[in-house]
């Protein structure tokens, strides 16, 4: 998942410029792709919380929120990043997840209704975030910067037929962020999108609708082309031993 | 007649040049017999030794350091949780929550443990006996080592030994947030693991088990052994199986419900395909514990193994209790979850395509880990004088011939039955069928008969195969009972045999066929100059005959050479 992650958040259509954009990346590769494995302790994989409202509808104002509904982690509506002079726009997406989303397609059980989010530098994204299905689902945002998002992370998590809601501000960068359910199975069965900010930095590898899978090609070689290619193969030997010169 | 000349010269120089090494026995005794035996070759045979001592270095520490003193003794939101002598313990804060229930303990501890705040929740007492009665556990359905449209590697892993990842299902309790340890990890997180949870409830409590299926297949769960009703009181299916109710699909949850008026050792398991689904990991104990008051149970015991907050029946007659649970896996079969990123394609090939009858198990696990892992978290570590608690259970396909050394102990409980005094059998071998349970009580009193002494004595499947990863041994389910002066402080037994760093590491484990430079048939001579040349003098002059021979056989080439 570490290799899969790096390559996914770098971007790529085609291998060859894996090479090249390792280069110039630039600040989003070394947010994720870092080569240093931290070893987080388990205790503290998730910031304890600053403000746990259980009773609370809004959760957007606030870093946390868990309870029976869900869990809404590190949701930021107002510090801005270093690199933004103010907030440029307010985007607000509705996002239905489940069962009921998947394309049909092959590997695709889980999905979103949206796969791909398209936000200018410097926006205030609002998720409303509905579970359609009765088991957990989450959108989980990967590689903000880490000094306002702890582990470069927004987190909005779904218990079954619940709808949980929160905010995060993006950098001016353009770039293409990783967003999944975490799940074990969710995101390599169809659970995938992208959120792309200004220009981005090219697609996600398998994010459904919009890219292809990387090493598992969907497309299967017809039946009887071996058989084919002997015969074929067969042929061109007979003729070249019974040919004159 | 050019050619006839040429096929005879490479005939003849084939078989003058051919390797001595494959001229079979017979021509070599006759030989032998002519120029006598060839001299002592020192070289001979080397190469398997000379590779031995690089390929056993050990990969990772036999027994990792306690960072977060998950080992020691400690109070939780008012839960007193025993130590863990082991080197590998259990998150001490998610036993607290499920001692507790995960709706009475502070966020603090949930979110240590990685628990949903109903993942088990406790509710009234409904005897009044100072314990809730009311239990509502939540269940999900995990993949581990399972496949991805993007990765080569397996993803959430949980390795049975090193560098064993075959593809399992697992239930698990209810969780929150990321499946793996973290970002930039790939291992599954600590409550995603083989085996299933043991559960643990207590005689005549009103038990819901709602089963969350966030997997990609259908499930069910069978509760085997448990008293319950066919139906629930709204009229569902209660039983888990084909004829009790449809298969939960992908994104539903469905409760169920139970009420048991009988104790015992029991197992619950996914009824789905069960020749498959039970074998890919979808099976773990469960305990009816007999009603006490104030026996607040521990409800989840993670991967099973040691009970760190035993209930008070328990605590009567017992100094400790652990839970063995043992199972076998087929490669065969859990590999077909790493191949195919697509459901149906999966199904196709565990419906069709795997075939139980022909198959065997590769891999034998003790409390989901096989040898050496075994020794990390699973070691029974005792005193002498103690009366230990030990239940096991058999959920594998293939029969159980369990072994304590040093000591016999007795079945108390078959199948969650107590045993009449006069049927309650003392021995050393404990023969369990697949799906069978037995409750063994280990008597540590040296008499030389329940126990022969203090030591490090090994406790595992008596059946060859069970000791084994894929045939390799020591592997499989192979475990100790330890006596505390045979400990480390770091929970490592102090054993004077072999050095037990070797195993940690797959090329230990990695079958001799597939190991470059290594051939099965013995030993390799030395590629010297001279047999070189001798093979190359061999592949020109066979390579003369067969061109001869084309010119002899096809006259259309021949006259066409001629004109």
């Amino acid at each position: 998942m570490k290799a899969e992650r790096s390559h996914s958040r770098l971007s790529l259509r085609a291998l060859p410029s894996l090479v090249l954009l390792m280069l110039c990346c630039g600040q989003g590769f070394a947010q994720v792709g870092s080569s240093t494995i931290e070893v987080i302790p388990i205790a503290d994989r998730v910031p304890l919380a600053r403000e746990v409202h259980s009773q609370h509808e809004h959760a957007a104002d606030h870093n946390m929120q868990f309870d029976d509904r869900g869990m809404v982690m590190n949701s930021n509506s107002d510090v801005l990043p270093q690199d933004c002079e103010s907030i440029s726009e307010d985007i607000e997406f509705t996002v239905r997840a489940g069962t009921d989303y998947a394309l049909n397609a092959a590997g695709r059980t889980f999905g979103f209704d949206v796969h791909d989010y398209r936000v200018p530098p410097c926006s205030r994204v609002t998720i409303h975030f509905y579970n359609d299905d009765q088991v957990r689902h989450q959108w989980m945002l990967h590689g903000l910067p880490r000094y306002l998002y702890p582990q470069g992370m927004f987190h909005l998590e779904a218990n079954g037929g619940q709808h949980v809601m929160g905010s995060f501000i993006v950098p001016s960068d353009d770039a293409t962020y990783l967003v999944h359910c975490d799940i074990t199975q969710h995101m390599e069965k169809g659970m995938k999108a992208q959120l792309v900010v200004g220009a981005g930095s090219g697609d996600l590898w398998s994010v459904p609708g919009v890219s292809a899978d990387f090493n598992r090609p969907t497309e299967k070689v017809p039946r009887g082309t071996w058989l084919l290619m002997t015969a074929m193969g067969m042929l061109a030997g007979a003729m070249l031993i019974t040919m004159k010169r | 007649m050019r050619a006839a000349v040429l096929l005879i010269i490479g005939l003849v120089l084939s078989a003058a040049l051919f390797p001595p090494q494959w001229y079979p026995p017979r021509l070599r005794f006759e030989i032998a017999q002519i120029v006598g035996t060839p001299a002592y070759d020192e070289s001979a045979g080397s190469n398997m030794t000379a590779a031995e001592p690089e390929m056993m270095a050990p990969t990772e520490e036999a027994c990792p350091e306690d960072l977060l003193g998950w080992r020691d003794a400690q109070t939780i939101d008012g839960v007193e949780i025993a130590a863990a002598p082991t080197c590998v313990a259990d998150n001490p804060y998610a036993i607290a929550a499920f001692v507790r229930g995960t709706n009475n303990v502070s966020t603090d501890t949930l979110l240590r443990a990685g628990l949903a705040p109903d993942a088990v929740v406790k509710g009234a007492d409904l005897d009044g006996d100072g314990d809730p009665d009311e239990i509502h556990i939540r269940l999900e359905v995990a993949e581990l080592n399972g496949g991805s449209p993007d990765e080569q590697e397996p993803t959430a892993q949980f390795a049975l030994a090193p560098g064993i990842t075959p593809g399992l299902w697992v239930f698990a309790p209810k969780s929150f947030g990321m499946a793996t340890e973290n970002f930039e990890s790939n291992v599954a997180m600590d409550l995603l693991r083989l085996p299933s949870p043991s559960m643990r409830i207590e005689q005549g409590d009103v038990v819901k088990v709602t089963l969350e299926n966030t997997h990609y297949m259908p499930h069910t769960i069978h509760f085997h052994g448990v008293d319950h009703t066919y139906l629930t009181a709204d009229g569902q299916g209660n039983d888990g199986t084909m004829t009790s109710e449809n298969p939960l699909m992908p994104g539903e949850a469905r409760t169920y419900e139970l009420n048991p008026r009988s104790t015992g050792t029991a197992f619950y398991h996914c009824h789905v395909q069960s020749q498959a689904h039970i074998l890919m990991g979808l099976q773990g104990m469960f305990v009816v514990e007999e009603n006490r008051p104030s026996n607040t149970l521990q409800t989840l015991n993670i991967g099973a193994g040691q009970v760190r907050v035993t209930s008070q029946s328990s605590r009567e007659s017992y100094t400790q209790e652990y839970d063995l649970h043992y199972t076998d896996l087929d490669s065969g079969l859990s590999g077909i979850i790493q191949r195919s990123n697509d459901p149906v394609e999966i199904e196709r090939w565990i419906h069709g395509g795997y075939n139980l009858i022909e198959s065997e198990s590769d891999y034998y696990t003790l409390n989901g880990r096989s040898f050496p892992y075994t020794f990390r978290e699973s070691l029974v570590v005792t005193g002498p004088d103690e009366l230990i608690r030990l239940r096991v259970l058999n959920a594998g396909s293939e029969g159980l011939s369990l072994h304590p050394h040093g000591h016999k102990a007795t079945a108390t409980h078959l199948d969650g039955v107590l045993q009449s005094e006069g049927a309650q059998v003392t021995r050393d071998v404990f023969w369990l069928a697949p799906g069978q349970r037995a409750d063994l009580t280990l008597n540590t009193t040296n008499d030389g008969l329940h126990s022969y002494g203090s030591g490090v004595w090994m406790l595992h499947d008596h059946g060859g195969r069970g000791i084994t990863n894929n045939g390799i041994a020591p592997g499989g389910n192979m475990n100790a009972i330890v006596y505390r002066e045979f400990l480390q402080p770091d929970g490592w037994p102090i054993s004077q045999g072999e050095d037990m760093n070797m195993f940690f590491n797959p090329e230990f484990y990695r079958r001799a066929d597939d190991m470059a430079g290594a051939s099965a048939s013995g030993a390799e001579t030395e590629f010297t100059a001279w047999f070189m040349l001798r093979v190359m003098g061999f592949g020109l002059a066979l390579g003369l005959a067969l061109a001869s021979l084309v010119k002899l056989m096809f006259p259309v080439v021949r006259s066409a050479d001629e004109s």
